[in-house]
């Protein structure tokens, strides 16, 4: 036992720089003082353990933050991040929602990750990750502290997402000076991007515009147990024990793992054809477990003849993109910022391609590429 | 048992040598790690791989038996996860053999008994330039150029008003008094269409008063913080009923103190400000449960002189007293009225050699911090004697602010949004008059930080980072606040309806927030055996 042990310890050890192997060993091993057998969550320990950090309205590296309090019933707080900009390097304190000035303003609403149940907005990787998501894309960062599990159930994350998505499609100061819209992107990481699928759904449902979907290894699931989940259980700091767990705590209470929200294109899935479903920017850790259910998510994608790019790093782990210190790292990054610029030179072109792949269920890019010559 | 500073010595947990010098209490800060000091943790880039070695032994020993974690977890007591090195020694303390006294980069394979050289990492190393891998970690600017804003959605009356007490306050700097005026004017002007029953509204009025105060009658200010003794007591009793702050300060103080104390017989407490003494009763009650029986315990309660002739500060020693036999504690009472910490000397106090001593300080340090940074500043007076008493613990809480920075536009800003959560946190409360006299009381403190200045503006509130290392820098070192104290805290929480408070742990030190802004921060410390000084660096 101990011997198998070793091996996997090795195995990941091999993959990751030492900084980051420290990083992700370190919350595995608190993660699993949380999680009790029982399916209840140990949350003092949890907040007592997790790093968190103030916003700061005085730009640091050229970023400023503040918490907004957007739902006062469900004390739910979100911390925006803006850019500093060359003509006003320090912020005026009255004028933390002051207009944004650029004519295109991508407005990105980020979900933290945690598997539903750990970690906050205020969470030092996340305050760092989201820092880092604002000079990349030039955007505002919108980073919502969603209603956690199993204290909250589903539908608690994807109703706060959605108050937040409501809110940030109605904040004038967030308009960008071309067509008086916000452009919104949603984006997360682990249940975060899970989040973002759902919300997606919503607005489309309601007619609010949403540009972009970015998922960083998505969370999802099924009943069904994979090849990449037989393979990699306990390999890379995750195991499936673990994996149901969250499901179990997040699902209402007697649901399996088909539940729509854990396996949107399962049997109890709908399907996504004819609808305006966002763009999306799907990226898959070829070490972890879930790989087949995110692949299975794009596949779904593309059968419903959406537009989505898949990124498979073949050697990134769990939590990859939370140090820059690995070549998927800025992989990622570069793909996240042509993902959110494009948005900009959308021609009409593009737009009919669009439709046109939609209608025929090919793969839009290569039918633009194709038309181009 | 608490758990000291393992940082003010120079070597990790596997050396006993101390630092030489009693100022230096912090690794040099270029060697800590840059990325995960980003993720909230500081370690030492020298030190990662023995973290990681620790990671795995801890990892091995949880393969066997996962499922006995979490209840291990549940009631083992952790500290300061932030010090990655002492996060995990003391894990494997608690669930696996006590980590070696060598550190080494090898590991003895188990199945072969030979050893491997453990160098799995060095072949991962990426070969993308590492920019700023190791940045310099300055704490010290980050702490400077902190400004924590939490705001609700404001009407555009409110985002305006907010503008105008900003420009108004840079006009009092700058000493452009006659635009000051005006704006006082259009200020009142715009309150009336403002909501001021809560939000910005509320406590901006404060802040005009305060401003307006500062203009046309002078900083003396004698007036804001003068209401005798008698009605800052009362104000102080309903701020204690009407929201958690002073309750978490109790509470956690209490908690530190008890500790402390396991073991000793006699026992001696010394609080800076007493007021109705009501952090003593649960402490009281809590020695009488001991186990193994109460010690003898003696309280000096530090106030001002009543100038009525009646002797309150005896008549809440009477109080407690009553209160001490009636659970059969030993009980001794003795008041110090002085108008002044400063003017408070140690033999005042009595202290026995023989008995273990804890200084209570709730929000009081920052009132000897004078304008001036002079030598003998009263600050150094004091916590010099106090390290004179070599007290087994002093309890330190302080409002989490920068209410001392000498620019006042900064200090405005920062007062402007301290205080207005502090407002908005007390909208839960329903119960008044508690309610009504609260928001005097902290009214009045508005009024200290905006509208005196000189010895008369006493409300000088620093940071925790500031208060870490004025007292690091006079001979003190951290006692670490655990799991247990940041559980109890937060169950004590719950008893409040009000969802937006909450707890963090920071580097050992408990923080009272209202929704992710600490307001209130609650630490407790320890002289450094002045033996170490003389020990030298190895």
């Amino acid at each position: 036992m101990a011997r198998s042990n070793e091996v996997k310890l090795n195995e990941c050890k091999m993959a990751v720089s030492l900084n980051t192997w420290v990083l992700i060993s370190n919350f595995k091993l608190a993660y699993n003082l949380l999680r009790r057998p029982d399916g209840t969550f140990n949350r003092h320990l949890a907040e007592f353990l997790d790093r968190k950090v103030p916003a700061n309205a005085n730009p640091v590296d050229g970023v400023f933050s503040f918490d907004v309090l957007i739902d006062r019933g469900t004390s739910l707080l979100s911390r925006i991040y803006r850019p500093a900009t060359a003509e006003e390097p320090q912020p005026n304190i009255a004028e933390l929602e002051k207009l944004v000035t650029a004519e295109v303003v991508p407005v990105i609403i980020f979900f933290h990750g945690g598997s539903f149940a750990h970690s906050s907005a205020n969470s030092a990787i996340y305050d760092t990750l989201c820092r880092r998501l604002v000079s990349l894309c030039k955007a505002v960062v919108v980073s919502v502290n969603y209603r956690r599990a199993p204290e909250n159930r589903y539908p608690c994350a994807y109703d706060d997402g959605w108050t937040a998505l409501k809110w940030v499609n109605s904040r004038p100061w967030l308009q960008s000076q071309k067509d008086s819209k916000v452009h919104i992107y949603l984006a997360g990481d682990s249940s975060g991007g899970n989040i973002a699928h759902h919300v997606a759904l919503r607005a489309i449902e309601s007619g609010i515009d949403v540009l972009g979907n970015i998922l960083l290894n998505p969370m999802f699931g099924g009943q069904e147990r994979t090849e990449s989940e037989k393979r990699l259980d306990g390999k890379y700091c995750v195991t499936l024990r673990d994996r149901d767990w969250y499901w179990r705590a997040y699902l209402p209470e007697g649901e399996d793992r088909d539940h729509p929200a854990c396996n949107p294109f399962g049997p109890n899935g709908r399907s996504l054809e004819g609808i305006k479903f966002p763009k999306s920017l799907v990226v898959v850790a070829g070490l972890h477990l879930i790989q087949d259910w995110q692949l299975a998510y794009v596949e779904g994608l593309k059968k419903a003849g959406q537009e989505v790019k898949l990124l498979y790093m073949e050697q990134a782990t769990i939590g990859f993109f939370l140090l820059p210190n690995s070549n998927h790292f800025h992989t990622v990054t570069d793909e996240i910022s042509k993902f959110v610029s494009s948005d900009c030179i959308k021609t009409i072109g593009e737009r009919i391609m669009q439709c046109i792949g939609a209608l025929l269920c090919v793969d839009y890019v290569c039918l633009f590429k194709c038309f181009l010559g | 048992m608490l758990r000291y500073d393992s940082t003010s010595s120079s070597a990790g947990s596997s050396s006993g040598s101390l630092s030489s010098s009693s100022s230096s209490s912090k690794p040099p800060q270029q060697d800590i790690d840059g990325l995960l000091a980003g993720a909230g943790y500081k370690v030492r880039s020298s030190e990662l791989r023995q973290v990681a070695q620790r990671l795995e032994r801890l990892e091995t020993a949880m393969g066997n038996s996962p499922a006995d974690f979490s209840q291990l977890a549940s009631d083992a007591i952790l500290y300061n996860p932030s010090d990655l090195v002492c996060w995990v020694d003391s894990l494997l303390t608690e669930f696996a053999e006590p980590p070696p006294t060598c550190s080494s980069d090898f590991i003895v394979d188990p199945v072969n008994n030979q050893t491997v050289v453990n160098s799995a990492w060095t072949t991962a190393e990426p070969h993308t330039p590492q920019v700023h891998q190791n940045i310099t970690y300055d704490e010290q600017q980050s702490l400077d150029n902190q400004l924590t804003v939490v705001t609700a959605m404001e009407e555009d009356s409110g985002i305006r008003l907010v503008h105008m007490l900003m420009t108004c306050a840079e006009c009092v700097q700058s000493g452009d008094l006659s635009l000051a005026t005006s704006l006082i004017g259009d200020m009142q002007g715009l309150l009336t269409h403002v909501n001021t029953v809560c939000g910005i509204g509320k406590v901006a009025g404060h802040f005009i008063d305060a401003l307006s105060r500062r203009i046309f009658q002078g900083m003396g200010g004698g007036s804001v913080n003068g209401g005798s003794a008698f009605e800052n007591e009362i104000l102080h009793h309903h701020f204690y009923e009407a929201c958690p702050y002073l309750k978490f300060a109790h509470f956690t103080a209490n908690q530190a103190i008890l500790e402390a104390f396991d073991g000793h017989d006699c026992v001696h407490v010394v609080d800076f400000n007493l007021m109705h003494g009501l952090q003593w009763p649960a402490l009281i009650q809590a020695l009488a449960l001991r186990p193994g029986g109460p010690p003898l315990l003696r309280l000096t309660g530090i106030g001002p002189p009543s100038p009525d002739g009646r002797d309150s500060l005896r008549e809440i020693g009477l109080r407690l007293a009553e209160l001490a036999r009636s659970v059969n504690v030993r009980f001794a009472f003795r008041g110090v009225a002085a108008s002044r910490l400063e003017d408070v000397k140690p033999w005042m106090l009595q202290v026995n050699p023989k008995e273990a001593v804890a200084v209570n300080s709730i929000m009081q340090l920052h009132r000897l911090l004078g304008s001036e940074q002079t030598r003998n500043s009263p600050i150094d007076t004091v916590l010099s004697w106090i390290r004179g008493l070599n007290p087994k613990i002093m309890t330190v809480v302080e409002q989490e602010a920068n209410h001392n920075q000498p620019g006042f536009l900064d200090r405005f800003t920062e007062a402007l949004y301290y205080y207005s959560t502090m407002f908005d946190s007390l909208e839960a409360c329903r119960v008044q008059p508690e309610k009504a006299l609260a928001e005097i009381y902290i009214q009045r403190e508005i009024g200290n930080v905006v509208s005196c200045e000189g010895s008369a503006r006493v409300e000088r509130h620093e940071p925790l980072a500031k208060w870490r290392r004025r007292l690091s820098g006079a001979g003190f070192r951290a006692l670490h606040l655990g799991s247990n104290a940041f559980k109890q805290a937060s169950m004590l929480l719950t008893l409040f309806s009000a969802e937006g408070y909450s707890v963090e742990e920071n580097e050992g030190c408990l923080s009272l927030g209202w929704h992710s802004r600490p307001l209130i921060a609650a630490s407790a410390w320890q002289a450094v055996p002045a033996w170490d000084n003389h020990m030298s660096s190895s």
